[in-house]
Formats: C-alpha cells, sequence, structure tokens
C-alpha cells in the first residue's frame, strides 16, 4: 500500500470540494443511488403483489440492464 | 507504545479559535460536522450497547437455572427479539457509522461528508427509532416476541409492540440508506487529488462495499416489514396462509436482506482490522489488491447465500446443495482475508498495544465464528443444529468477537487523534484480556449447550443443560461487567487524563488522519492533500 502520509499539503487544490459542479456531481451520485434503494422497496412490494418469483426475477433483470445501460451510455458520452 | 520524537503536523484549512459554531445541547443538534456526528453515533451506539446489554443480562439471568425464576416467558421473548433488534440496529450498525464519520473525511482527505446536513438527520433519526423500539414493550400486548427476525404467522398476530418495532425498522432503514449514499458519495467524488480507489485505505473500501450492499438489502426489508404491516391492518395476504399468502415467503425476503446484513455488520470491522494490524506490525498491509477483491467477493456471495437459513423450511434438494456450496464459497474470501492479515505479522516488528491486542482477539475469534459457520453450512448437520444455542454461540462468536472486539481495537487506535490524549494503556490492557476471557466463559459453553440439543429461545430447559447455562450466565454478567472499564478507559481520554497524544502516536501509521494534529481540529482538509 502507499505511503499515504507523504502528502504536499501546500500544493494549489485542482478543485473546490465545495463548488457548485461538486455539488451537482454529489447530488448526481446521491440520485442514482437513491433511485436504486426506492426500485428494491417499491420492486418487491410489487413483485409480491402481482404474484410470482418470475415477476420479481424478471423486474430486478430489467432494472440491472437499464442501470448497465446507463452506466455505458454516460461513459461512452464522457469519453466524447 | 511508540512515539514519534516530533509531531508532524501538516497543515489544515483555518486556524480553529477562530471558526465559530454553537456550543452546549445546539452544537449537538444543529452540528452538520462530521466529526460531532461521528461522536453522537458512537455514543449511541455505546447506549443502545449497554441497553442491549441489559436485555443480554436478563435472558441470562433467567436462564442460570432451569424452570422460571425471574420473568414470564412473554416478556423473555421480547427480550430476546429485542436484544437481537437493538445490538444489530442500534449499536452494531450505528457504531460503524460512527467510525465511518469520523474517519472516513480524514482518510480520503475530504473536508466532510458530501451532505453534511443530510449527515445530521440521518443521525437524529436513530433516537425516535430506539425509543420506540423500547416503548413497544409497554403497549398493551406488550413488546415484539416473534424474534429479530419477525417472522410471520406470529408477527401477524401480535399486539401494538410489533407496529412500533415495524415502525422503528423503517426508521432506522432510512438512516441506513442515508447514511450510504452520503458514504458512497464522499468516497467516489471527493477523495483527496491523487488518491486513486486502489490507494484508497482499506476501511474506506471496507465501508464503500458495505454502502453498497446497504443500499441494496435495506429497501428489501423495508419492503417485507411494509408487507407485514399490510398484512396485519389492511387485509392483505402476502404472508397471511389463511388468505393464500405463504409466511415462508417472508423467510426468504427476510434473509435476502438478513444474510448480506451479516456482512453490512462485518465488512467495517474487516476495514478497521486491516488498518490496526500493518501498524503495529509495522509492515504495509500484505495482498492490498486481494483484500479488495476479496471484500467485493464475500459482498457478492453474500446475496447468493441467504436460503441456508431456511435448509429446514423443506427446500428442493437442488436448491439444498446449491446453497449449502455456495456459502462454503464464502470461506475461500474470507480465508484469504485471514491469511492476509496472518501474511502481513509474519515477520513484522510487533507490539502488543490495546488496539493490537483487540484486533488479534478478533483475528482468533472471528476465524472460530466463521469455522462453525462452515459446520452450519453442511445441509445434514444444519438439520440438527438449526434453532439450537449452537447457533447462539456461532453468531455471538462472529458479532461480538467480530464486529465489537473491531470496534475496540479502532476506538483505542484512533482515541487519541478525536480526543489528543493517550489512553491508560494497563486499563485498556485489563479491558482486552477481562473482555477475551469473560467473552468466552460466556459463549464457548454454548456450542456445548446446542450440540446437545438445547433450543434457544426458550426461558426454561431441561435439566441437564444447568452446569453450562451457569458458567455461561457468569460468563456474560463478567463481560457485561468488563464494558465498565471501556467506559472508563475512554471518559479518562475525554476528561485528558492522561499523556497528550503526538500527531502520530503509532510509528508504523501512514495513513492522512496522522498528519494532522491531535485533536484534529474543527475542520481539516479544507485545502485538500495532493497524493503522492
Amino acid at each position: 500500500m502507499p505511503d499515504l502520509g507523504r502528502s504536499d499539503m501546500s500544493a494549489p487544490a485542482p478543485r473546490d470540494p465545495r463548488s457548485e459542479q461538486q455539488r451537482r456531481a454529489n447530488l448526481r451520485t446521491a440520485l442514482v443511488f437513491a433511485s436504486i434503494a426506492a426500485v428494491f422497496f417499491v420492486g418487491v412490494i410489487v413483485a409480491r403483489y402481482l404474484g410470482g418469483v418470475e415477476t420479481g426475477m424478471t423486474m430486478i433483470g430489467l432494472i440491472g440492464l437499464v442501470f448497465i445501460v446507463v452506466a455505458i451510455g454516460r461513459n461512452l458520452r464522457d469519453r466524447r | 507504545m511508540s512515539s514519534v520524537p516530533h509531531d508532524h503536523v501538516a497543515g489544515h484549512g483555518h486556524d480553529d479559535a477562530h471558526i465559530h459554531h454553537p456550543s452546549g445541547i445546539m452544537r449537538w443538534v444543529m452540528t452538520t460536522n462530521h466529526k460531532d456526528i461521528g461522536t453522537l453515533y458512537l455514543w449511541f451506539s455505546f447506549t443502545m450497547f449497554m441497553v442491549g446489554g441489559v436485555m443480554a443480562l436478563t435472558i441470562r439471568s433467567e436462564l442460570f437455572e432451569p424452570g422460571l425464576q425471574i420473568v414470564e416467558p412473554e416478556f423473555f421473548n421480547s427480550m430476546t427479539s429485542l436484544h437481537g433488534l437493538i445490538m444489530i440496529f442500534g449499536a452494531i450498525m450505528p457504531a460503524a457509522v460512527g467510525f465511518a464519520n469520523w474517519m472516513i473525511p480524514m482518510l480520503i482527505g475530504a473536508p466532510d461528508m458530501a451532505f453534511a446536513r443530510m449527515n445530521n438527520w440521518s443521525f437524529w433519526l436513530l433516537p425516535p427509532a430506539a425509543i420506540l423500539l423500547i416503548l413497544s414493550l409497554f403497549v398493551p400486548g406488550g413488546g415484539p416476541a416473534a424474534g429479530w427476525t419477525m417472522y410471520p404467522p406470529l408477527s401477524v398476530e401480535m399486539g401494538m409492540g410489533m407496529d412500533l418495532t415495524i415502525f422503528a425498522v423503517h426508521i432506522m432503514g432510512a438512516s441506513s440508506i442515508m447514511g450510504s449514499i452520503n458514504i458512497i458519495t464522499t468516497i467516489l467524488n471527493l477523495r483527496a487529488p491523487g488518491m486513486t480507489l486502489m490507494k484508497m485505505p482499506l476501511f474506506c473500501w471496507a465501508w464503500l462495499i458495505t454502502a453498497y450492499l446497504l443500499i441494496a438489502v435495506m429497501p428489501v426489508l423495508a419492503g417485507a416489514v411494509t408487507m407485514l404491516l399490510t398484512d396485519r391492518h389492511f387485509g392483505t395476504s402476502f404472508f397471511n396462509a389463511a388468505g393464500g399468502g405463504d409466511p415462508v415467503l417472508f423467510q426468504h425476503v427476510f434473509w435476502f436482506f438478513g444474510h448480506p446484513e451479516v456482512y453490512i455488520l462485518i465488512l467495517p470491522a474487516f476495514g478497521i482490522i486491516s488498518e490496526v494490524i500493518p501498524v503495529f506490525s509495522r509492515k504495509p498491509l500484505f495482498g492490498y489488491a486481494s483484500m479488495v477483491y476479496a471484500l467485493a467477493a464475500i459482498a457478492i456471495l453474500s446475496f447468493l447465500v441467504w436460503a441456508h437459513h431456511m435448509f429446514t423450511t423443506g427446500l428442493p434438494t437442488a436448491g439444498l446443495l446449491f446453497y449449502m456450496y455456495v456459502t462454503m464459497l464464502i470461506a475461500v474470501p474470507t480465508g484469504v482475508k485471514v491469511f492476509n492479515w496472518v501474511a502481513t505479522m509474519w515477520r513484522g516488528s510487533i507490539t502488543f498495544e490495546a488496539p493490537m491486542l483487540f484486533a488479534l482477539g478478533f483475528l482468533f475469534l472471528f476465524t472460530l465464528g466463521g469455522f462453525t459457520g462452515l459446520v452450519l453450512a453442511i445441509v445434514p448437520v444444519d438439520i440438527q443444529l438449526q434453532d439450537t444455542y449452537y447457533v447462539v454461540a456461532h453468531f455471538h462468536y462472529v458479532m461480538v468477537a467480530g464486529s465489537l472486539f473491531a470496534f475496540f481495537s479502532g476506538t483505542y487506535y484512533w482515541i487519541p487523534k478525536w480526543t489528543g490524549t493517550m489512553y491508560d494503556e494497563r486499563i485498556a490492557k485489563i479491558h482486552f484480556w477481562s473482555s477475551l476471557i469473560a467473552f468466552n466463559v460466556a459463549f464457548f459453553p454454548m456450542h456445548f449447550l446446542g450440540l446437545a440439543g438445547m433450543p434457544r429461545r426458550i426461558p426454561d430447559y431441561s435439566q441437564q443443560f444447568t452446569d453450562w447455562n451457569m458458567v455461561s450466565t457468569i460468563g456474560a454478567f463478567w463481560f457485561g461487567l468488563s464494558q465498565l472499564i471501556f467506559l472508563y478507559a475512554v471518559l479518562k481520554c475525554i476528561a485528558h487524563k492522561g499523556a497528550k497524544a503526538p500527531a502520530k502516536p503509532w510509528e508504523g501509521a501512514n495513513t492522512l488522519e496522522w498528519t494532522l494534529p491531535s485533536p484534529a481540529p474543527y475542520h481539516t482538509f479544507e485545502i485538500p492533500p495532493v497524493i503522492k
């Protein structure tokens, strides 16, 4: 593991952790994870309400697929 | 104890004397500072540890002798249920979040958590939830008596205490999800320049993975107890067999949460141990990358093993075999971790201060608990041991000697940074040896009781189990009293009755928090450090 104690404290910060850009990035990250939590909460109830393991598995599979597509899409956009 | 001759104090954003922050009670109510909130979490956790501990001692007092002595069976059942709920949701999880709040920003060079106000809210949701749990004992029908797992049909039919419990679980779940989102965002977005993910201290890695687990499984628990609530009051029949529902379905949903929850409780402990062992061995951690991959592997596998808690519910043979083998598979990444900790110590210049002693206690006893877990993973054995005291012994070796010992280790390790005062090494060592011996006196005999067939969650038992139950009760009281030594050691540091802590009291420490003065200033790393 690298020696993390060897840090240069006087170097200028390349970014301000409280900048608007940083806040927006934080919010985006939080919303992604909050949406995952919401989907799991609603998903487990809806899947049981509609009945059957198949519905639950399909739902989780579709959600996984959507998140992967979104993640790949964002990655491709960032590379451009 | 080794200390460096000069405090190497790195600059920090502000001179604390010029910083205005509220004082008195309002400081703690309104605070958005990660260190304050970390302190609140840790004290809340310790308080709940004491409350849950008193419940444990009530249970052990009743079990000192066969027959009914002290409490009614219904109250006994409430005690076992609330003891579990309080220790898991009120003591261990908040303690881990307390460590995360205190240490993650300092370990990654961030000024605070990403969402400081949400951090405050996450904490202040916990006291009302705890009050609801305890209040459930005093409502008509008594407290929840269906076990911490809240299995139907009992939980569907119980009194109002179950409603309070369900509400408390919802609140604590919301708090955990918010805390997890905060931790993930902080780690992903606020690391100091140059600190790539693979340069992060392992404690942060352990918490990052734990937070992912929490976000995936806490909503599932919330969904399960919501369905329980609608079954109780809104005429649905998710788990009500009379209405076409399936009580076993609840077990599936619950353990989909419940098994990853075990790793939620232990992964932060792994993180602490991975920080402590290299420092006191004066060697870098052996196999950093493999430790990260092992953490991730444990987390992924934890989603695939839930039904090993349900071997006696009539699963098909293929299912039994699948869950048995996958459960055993978890021993591989766990073994990697244990091997790496031992390899880190190998030929190290080891010293045995209290943090290291607790880490070694953790290593020995957690491995023992893990091994009994492997025994329970074997289907034919589990069918014999299901719901016996062997299971109680197993999970207490994992939860108490695992999580709790790691938290003691972490507290002694970081308390010089938190309070600016060195803890009393002699008292801490007394605490360690007393806890270690008492823990084994309390819980080791439970293996024998379980193998002999004593069922769990019963206030009375056959006379043949008397001797080991007496030993266990004596050990439990001894262990409980030993924690007062810990309280004394911590209070001494808070009162600054001890040697002043240097910025880096541990010779082998090289993570970012040790570049700050002790005690850590109220605001730290407002100017991000650059990691080389």
